[in-house]
């Protein structure tokens, strides 16, 4: 192994995303694994590429950890191959043992040795890979320095604050410069407000050190800013890869829909079909006829009078005609409940026999406890 | 650069290298350390066992038979044997249960004074094993010579002894003394773990503090009872030192008793072997119920300390509840220790107890090197140190494995270690006997392998719980870091364990040095240990030399159980 630059400089952006990027740093094809009678994941295929940072997302029970431990090495997968830097890394008769395969991992525990100091538990990666006293202080302070721990060097575990501990668990992963970082669940233990101050910060660094991360997690709001990509799991298989943007706006199936962010669905009928601009037109069973977006393989085999469910986000639904609504009459719906929440109320009305949440700036009027509601141009998509 | 480094090594190197890798990815030392410790695990446990059952059931020949169970319970006096350990068992397991579960509640639950001194009881008559408990009584209520007889008779007007401590009574009364704590520390510290919220659930419901505690808690706490009924029973039917020591001056036998006769000149072995049976044969019973049957209702209801509202005010039961617990700690624990650092300072028993007939003889006696007690002395520390030593590490490795390897037969281990810990002592020694006599018949090593055998499940089960308080989080944070498994155990899962491997050794120390019923059958005339020496004196009448011993027992299993605190106040904080 070349031996790596002794100045340590952390805080400057690399430029080596720059130099390698598109290298896939880690490929998974056809990965299968049966835990008990359940087959924990059934064939996933997935390509992170160098620097990037992939989200698993998925409820409890979707497979999401047990990828994530079979591409650390603690478990074996039944089936596929796992290759890390073009190289095999594990397959059903052959795993890599975790320490050779150069990784980094934030635990969900955060796994911190009680019985070392900051520093120690920092450095240990660097002391196994037998670098030099100097260099290793070196590198432990500047990895400290990058997590803001600079201070508490010679602390014990015990005396550290949960947030505190979650930082040395990542200094401990990064101080090796590991060819990918995985992360699982990292922030499930902390309380609410530090989560969310964590996930801007690990965005901040991922970004900034342009280092390739797998990053598991249940949290739909940690997804959407830590991710360039969101792998959508459910039942040991992938529903949807796609930017946070896509997976939101255009979900894959209905299980996407509604496990990121609240889903209103309105069942229909197809009426016409805009093919060049990707649309179609749906008489909905509560009234109105709506224009919605669709994806390509849907809109292939869709024909007039087929069933179709439109997908509207609460913040999609408007109480007033817009000057180019994607509909004609808007649909008609009754008043059924509000709440105030600060920045917005939060609506509940019923249009048809569906029951909308609504999240709207203004109150809204209403006469006999009726409206008329539209959908945001552009919004309104079709879920296969 | 260094992540390039990685792939260009491997890349580079692919087609030479597969072949080690897929080898290293085997892992060899790990497959050694399994086998090793199974292997030695069957040495120790599996191997004397299977030869105990083979012989009760293989005659001369070869073929299996139950004849020789008929010829061994045809014996004379052998049935009156078995049913003397029964009444034993049971009388001991209800009196036990009926001392110990009220004591547990007084001192968990209520405002009772003295519930310190009852704990310290209870702690000190578990130290005191009853072969040395025998001597105290003896002191104290031996027929017409025990000094609470004299005092009774002499002084309170009795016309005749009012104790006899040379009985099947008074052997049972000793029996109960030595494990009522057993019951008392468990019901007691399960109800210091029930949550108080369940109890005050069923108050806010309208149930009152009796209907509450007969619904509640004693269901909650009824895992632990069970427990505790099963040690004490096991207890019982195996105890050998008090029914050796009282038996043989009044006259009585049970089953232990009868096995060790088996085995004097000309040993027995099919016969000791046959009669051991009924012993395996109830242990192994008490274990499955323990194993199905308490473990299907052991909730999880682990919180902490019992909070204030827990504690019931008892107004001027008070007092009554602070007598009977006066009466527990003086009976159990302050009687028999003083009448023992007494007995072994008096000038003969039966003297007067004045200052001018306290002599330092018998100790001077016992540290005499043209005496066997001095040998005796050095050989039981010699196996102490060798036994704890091995039990440690042994336990370390084998909890490890256990809790860390996922493969085929690690339920076994636990299963083995177990079957060990609820087996008899004297059952286990004569398998171990029949196991290892010809290449070790007459050395200490003979001892060595019973004791560590019969002592490791204690060190399996305290380093056991260590490993899995730790999260296996910590020793696969190591690896990712890139240490292979052996280093993640020497920097990581040794040093957090240390404690737990600590304690173990110090507590297998202790048991060994007061260890009787195995040693009695395998130590030969220069292979004596303390306990022995013990039991000889006592049926040789010299129990002031008796005394001396035990005190030096005694106190040296203290000052070694004072080192746990060493370990404990160490200990780093807890792992999540």
């Amino acid at each position: 192994m070349p031996t790596p630059a002794t100045a340590v400089d952390w805080t400057a952006p690399t430029s080596a995303p720059a130099a390698e990027a598109g290298r896939t740093r880690l490929e998974l094809r056809g990965l299968r694994k049966t835990l008990g009678d359940t087959a924990a994941v059934n064939g996933i295929d997935l390509k992170v590429a160098s620097g990037e940072s992939v989200v698993l997302l998925g409820p409890s029970g979707c497979g999401k950890t047990t990828t994530l431990r079979m591409v650390a090495g603690f478990i074996q997968p039944d089936g596929g191959e796992i290759h890390l830097d073009g190289v095999l890394a594990s397959n059903a008769s052959f795993a890599l043992p975790p320490e050779k395969r150069h990784l980094g991992m934030v635990f969900q525990t955060y796994a911190v040795w009680p019985h070392k100091t900051v520093t120690d538990n920092v450095a240990y990666g660097l002391e196994v890979a037998g670098r030099s006293r100097a260099q290793i202080k070196a590198e432990v302070g500047a990895v400290l320095e990058l997590v803001q721990l600079g201070g508490l060097a010679g602390r014990f575990p015990a005396e550290l604050s949960g947030g505190q501990q979650q930082r040395v668990a990542l200094a401990r992963a990064l101080a090796t410069k590991p060819s990918l970082l995985l992360l699982d669940e990292p922030l499930s233990n902390l309380d609410a407000t530090l989560r969310e101050e964590m996930r801007f910060e690990l965005r901040g660094l991922q970004k900034n050190l342009g280092i390739t991360t797998l990053y598991v997690t249940h949290d739909q709001d940690e997804a959407l800013v830590l991710a360039d990509r969101i792998v959508v799991m459910n039942k040991g298989r992938i529903e949807q890869i796609g930017t946070p943007e896509e997976v939101y706006r255009t979900p894959a199936s209905r299980f996407v829909g509604g496990f990121i962010g609240i889903a209103n669905l309105l069942e229909g009928e197809v009426a016409a079909i805009d093919r060049v601009g990707g649309r179609v037109l749906v008489a909905l069973d509560a009234g109105d006829r709506l224009w919605s977006r669709a994806p390509e393989r849907w809109l292939a085999a869709a024909t007039p009078g087929r069933r179709a469910s439109v997908l509207l986000r609460p913040e999609d639904i408007k109480l007033e005609r817009p000057e180019q609504p994607d509909q004609e009459s808007g649909t008609e719906a009754t008043f059924v409940s509000e709440t105030f929440l600060g920045n917005h109320y939060e609506l509940k009305l019923q249009a048809g026999g569906t029951l909308l949440r609504v999240q709207s700036r203004r109150r809204g009027t209403f006469e006999d406890g009726r409206t008329r509601l539209w959908a945001r141009p552009g919004s309104a998509w079709v879920v296969a | 650069m260094s992540e390039i480094s990685l792939s260009d090594r491997l890349a580079t190197a692919r087609p030479a290298v597969l072949g080690w890798r897929r080898l290293s990815a085997l892992q060899p030392v790990r497959v050694l350390v399994i086998g090793l410790s199974l292997a030695i695990l069957f040495a120790l446990i599996a191997y004397p066992l299977i030869l105990l059952t083979g012989y009760s059931l293989v005659d001369a020949q070869g073929h299996l038979t139950f004849e020789t169970f008929e010829k061994a319970f045809a014996r004379r006096g052998m049935w009156q044997a078995t049913v003397n350990s029964a009444w034993l068992v049971a009388l001991v397991t209800t009196s036990a249960c009926a001392l110990g579960i009220p004591l547990a509640w007084i001192v968990a639950r209520t405002d009772a004074p003295g519930k310190a001194l009852v704990t310290l009881a209870a702690g000190v008559s578990f130290v005191i094993p009853t072969f040395i408990s025998v001597i105290s009584w003896i002191f104290l209520a031996a027929p017409n010579s025990g000094y609470l007889n004299r005092l009774a008779t002499g002084y309170l007007g009795f016309e005749s002894a009012p104790f006899n401590i040379m009985s099947f009574g008074g052997l049972v009364f000793i029996e109960i003394v030595g494990v009522y704590p057993l019951v008392f520390f468990a019901v007691n510290a399960a109800l210091n773990n029930v949550d108080a919220s369940h109890e005050q659930a069923a108050r806010i419901l309208g149930s009152n503090r009796l209907r509450t505690t007969l619904t509640i808690t004693l269901p909650l706490v009824r895992p632990a009872i069970l427990s505790a009924v099963i040690l004490v029973m096991l207890d019982a039917l195996s105890s050998f030192g008090a029914p050796s020591a009282i038996g043989t001056m009044a006259n009585f036998s049970v089953i232990t008793t009868k096995i060790y006769d088996l085995l004097k000149f000309p040993p027995q072995f099919n016969y000791a072997a046959a009669v051991a049976m009924p012993i395996m044969v109830f242990t192994a019973i008490s274990l499955l119920i323990q194993k199905y049957a308490i473990r299907a209702e052991n909730f999880r209801t682990l919180t902490g300390k019992a909070t204030p509202e827990q504690i019931l005010t008892l107004g001027r039961w008070r007092w009554v509840a602070g007598g009977f617990c006066l009466i527990v700690a003086l009976v159990t624990a302050i009687l028999p220790v003083g009448a023992l650092l007494l007995l072994s300072a008096l000038s003969s028993f039966g003297a007067d107890i004045r200052f001018d007939n306290l002599v330092g003889k018998h100790y001077a006696l016992i540290f005499d090197e043209n005496f066997a007690a001095r040998a005796s002395i050095l050989h039981s520390l010699l196996l102490a140190l060798a036994t704890a030593t091995v039990c440690a590490t042994l336990g370390l490795v084998l909890g490890w494995v256990v809790e860390r390897f996922r493969f085929f037969g690690r339920e076994l281990i636990g299963f083995l270690v177990m079957i060990a810990y609820g087996f008899p002592s004297i059952a286990y020694a004569v398998g171990v006997l029949m196991g290892y006599v010809d290449l070790f018949y007459g050395t200490l090593t003979l001892i060595l392998i019973a004791y560590a055998g019969k002592l490791l499940p204690i060190a399996f089960v305290l380093v056991r719980n260590g490993i899995q308080q730790l999260s296996t989080d910590l020793e696969e944070a190591a690896r990712i870091s890139g240490a292979g498994w052996l280093r993640s155990i020497k920097d990581v899962t040794f040093p957090l364990v240390r404690g737990a491997v600590g304690i173990a050794w110090v507590l297998v120390f202790s048991l060994s040095l007061r260890e009787l019923s195995m040693s009695a059958i395998l130590a030969q005339s220069d292979t004596q240990v303390m306990p022995t020496v013990v039991l000889q004196f006592i049926e040789d009448g010299a129990v002031e030399l008796a005394a001396a011993l035990a005190v030096v027992i005694v106190v040296v299993s203290l000052a070694m159980l004072g080192l746990i605190r060493l370990f404990t106040r160490k200990k780093t904080t807890a792992v999540a």
